[in-house]
């Protein structure tokens, strides 16, 4: 069963076409690698997926429920949460408190929001430094307290905005490792990632975005094998 | 980098010293009316609690909430009237009028609210600043309702009495005392319960990042408005309480910008986003400024004989130091944002924390 059914989406900034006319289906359970050139339009499909911006044309359906013009506070309560490209800690909160803040959208008990913050930053690998200053992490523990954060807020479909970005590989393999784990417990993601063979490993589907357009859908060894994929990346000299 | 070692609600626990200082300060408090008899030391304290109420109400909307409003006036000033309009013109007892102030203030907080946090940071700023104007141009043209710029003066306030029998005349300063310290009180046990509840969470993360919050399920516009209202309603607080103590209001002293940048100020200078910022800030301000405002500066420097009475500098000071109050509160406030970003608060736990480590 489809958890998403993104149909015929665009996204107009003025004259300039962000998204256009893009539909896609993810389905329960599976990781959706999302992959472009810079500029294509990932992040801002993200945004209106989430409730940032409405699409200017199309509908986007979560478990068969329109999104379209809901906000991002309702878009997470009804189980949908994603995470920054740019990551956004609440600086002078600790990093326990972060995760808290995330815990609360499924609880008004500050008491079991803690626990269930603590659990999730064990996830993460984190714990240790709960009494830490959010605003005092390195990046790669800064992108695994985004992932902590959000996933606190326990969503079905996760949607990761390059919580590899500015890894080293040690790093990101740490968080390809969690994205599986992630996996197990059921919660359907669509990853935004730049590290082709990060994506390859994860993904179950690949929607290549070109320009605002969907170029291509499949497999990973279907794309890696699609002519026009391979223009996008490298150029018709190829 | 070290950890912080704690967390907005903290298991740890207070040490039986903080509690035993605590409740001895309480006791001092309590007795202090007892003990000195000077109205003028019972005017300091009301003061020190006036600036307390205001600058922990404000604490919760810009501080927790990172809302940075200066056009709080316009709540002071609701409470204010309210309760004099009623009083004056309506015979209404005060302590009845305070509470239409607060339903009133309620409302008003609402309707600035739906209107000021469309905009977000200088232009939320800038907007209540024009909308505690519209209120003070309001107050001073609606003559038949507010008495215009001549202001409305108690002649004097009927006695508070509970069947039948008299609990307080209001003629000393003592049972202003006790309310104003209640009403500090309170407003220092409303913030703790805020900040440890999840109202202080919602808050806090709409501080740090507003899309962030956003993002995790924080209904932004409700958690602002539930924080404005909490902030407006002990502010109108701090307004009743200032109109019956006082006896006297008009447009320019409790609906002024002047008055919003003080109670800003308080915050500013105690530690903003702090239980007890606005308490240290209340405490260097109110003194300064009687200081100031007495002349205490000057009679100082003439008797340490570091400036002759008889001088010219002498005579300036006397003359215009008193008068100097503003330029002063603006040089003090220079010094505290350079040097002391976080406020005399956060200033002296950067202090502990330096010779703590020194000696560990």
């Amino acid at each position: 069963m489809a958890i998403l059914e993104i149909k015929h989406v665009s996204k107009f900034f003025g004259g300039l076409a962000a998204n256009s006319d893009v539909s896609f289906d993810v389905e329960q359970g599976m990781i959706m690698g999302l992959i472009g050139p810079n500029g294509a339009g990932k992040t801002t499909l993200f945004n209106c997926i989430t409730g940032y911006y409405p699409p200017s044309r199309g509908e986007v359906l979560f478990k068969g429920q329109r999104m379209n013009g809901l906000e991002p506070d309702r878009v997470c309560k009804l189980g949908m949460a994603r995470t920054w490209q740019k990551v956004r800690p609440l600086a002078k909160l600790s990093v326990l408190d972060n995760v808290v803040v995330g815990a609360l959208c499924r609880t008004n008990s500050v008491k079991v929001a803690r626990d269930l913050a603590h659990e999730q930053l064990k996830v993460v690998g984190l714990d240790h430094k709960s009494a830490f200053l959010a605003g005092g992490l390195p990046i790669g523990e800064r992108k695994k307290l985004e992932v902590a954060r959000v996933l606190a807020t326990k969503p079905e479909l996760l949607l990761l905005d390059e919580v590899m970005g500015g890894l080293n590989p040690a790093e990101s393999e740490e968080i390809i490792q969690l994205i599986l784990d992630i996996k197990k417990t059921g919660v359907t993601q669509i990853v935004i990632e730049h590290d082709m063979k990060a994506i390859m490993r994860l993904s179950d589907r690949i929607v290549v975005l070109n320009s605002g357009e969907k170029l291509a859908e499949g497999g990973p060894q279907e794309i890696v094998s699609n002519p026009e994929v391979i223009e996008a990346y490298l150029g018709s000299e190829h | 980098m070290r950890p912080i070692g704690t967390s907005l609600t903290n298991n740890r626990g207070t040490s039986p010293v903080t509690i035993v200082a605590g409740l001895a300060l309480l006791a001092a408090l309590l007795l202090f009316p007892q003990l000195v008899k000077s109205p003028y030391a019972l005017h300091i304290m009301i003061l020190l609690f006036l600036s307390t109420i205001m600058g922990e109400s404000w604490n919760i909307l810009g501080g927790y909430t990172g809302q940075y409003s200066v056009g709080h006036a316009a709540y002071f000033g609701v409470g204010a009237y309210t309760t004099m309009v009623l009083m004056q013109n309506h015979q209404v007892a005060p302590w009845y009028g305070v509470w239409a102030g607060v339903a009133l203030v309620v409302v008003v907080a609402v309707a600035i609210g739906s209107i000021c946090f469309r905009l977000r940071g200088p232009y939320f700023v800038l907007a209540s600043i024009a909308v505690a104007e519209v209120m003070r141009l309001s107050a001073m043209n609606l003559k038949d309702l507010t008495n215009g710029a001549e202001g409305i003066l108690a002649v004097e306030i009927p006695a508070f009495t509970l069947g039948g029998t008299v609990i307080t005349d209001f003629l000393s300063k003592v049972p202003f005392y006790y309310i104003g310290l209640a009403l500090a009180i309170l407003t220092i046990v409303v913030t703790w319960l805020v900040q440890h509840s999840k109202l202080g969470y919602c808050f806090q993360a709409i501080r740090e990042d507003q899309d962030a919050a956003h993002s995790l399920g924080i209904h932004l516009s409700l958690y602002k408005n539930v924080a404005l209202i909490i902030s407006a309603i002990f502010t109108a607080l701090a307004g009743s309480f200032y109109a019956i103590y006082v006896g006297f209001i008009d447009p320019t002293t409790v609906l002024a910008l002047d008055l919003s940048v003080q109670i800003v100020l308080i915050c500013i200078i105690g530690g903003i986003g702090t239980i007890w910022g606005p308490v240290i800030g209340a405490l260097v301000l109110v003194p300064l400024s009687e200081a100031l405002r007495s002349n205490l500066i000057t009679q100082m420097l003439i008797k340490s004989g570091l400036v002759s009475g008889e001088s010219a500098i002498g005579i300036f000071l006397k003359e215009h130091l008193s008068h100097a109050h503003a330029l002063i509160y603006g040089i003090l406030v220079v010094i505290v944002i350079l040097f002391m970003p976080d406020g005399v608060l956060g200033f002296a736990k950067k202090l502990l924390a330096k010779r703590n480590r020194r000696t560990a």
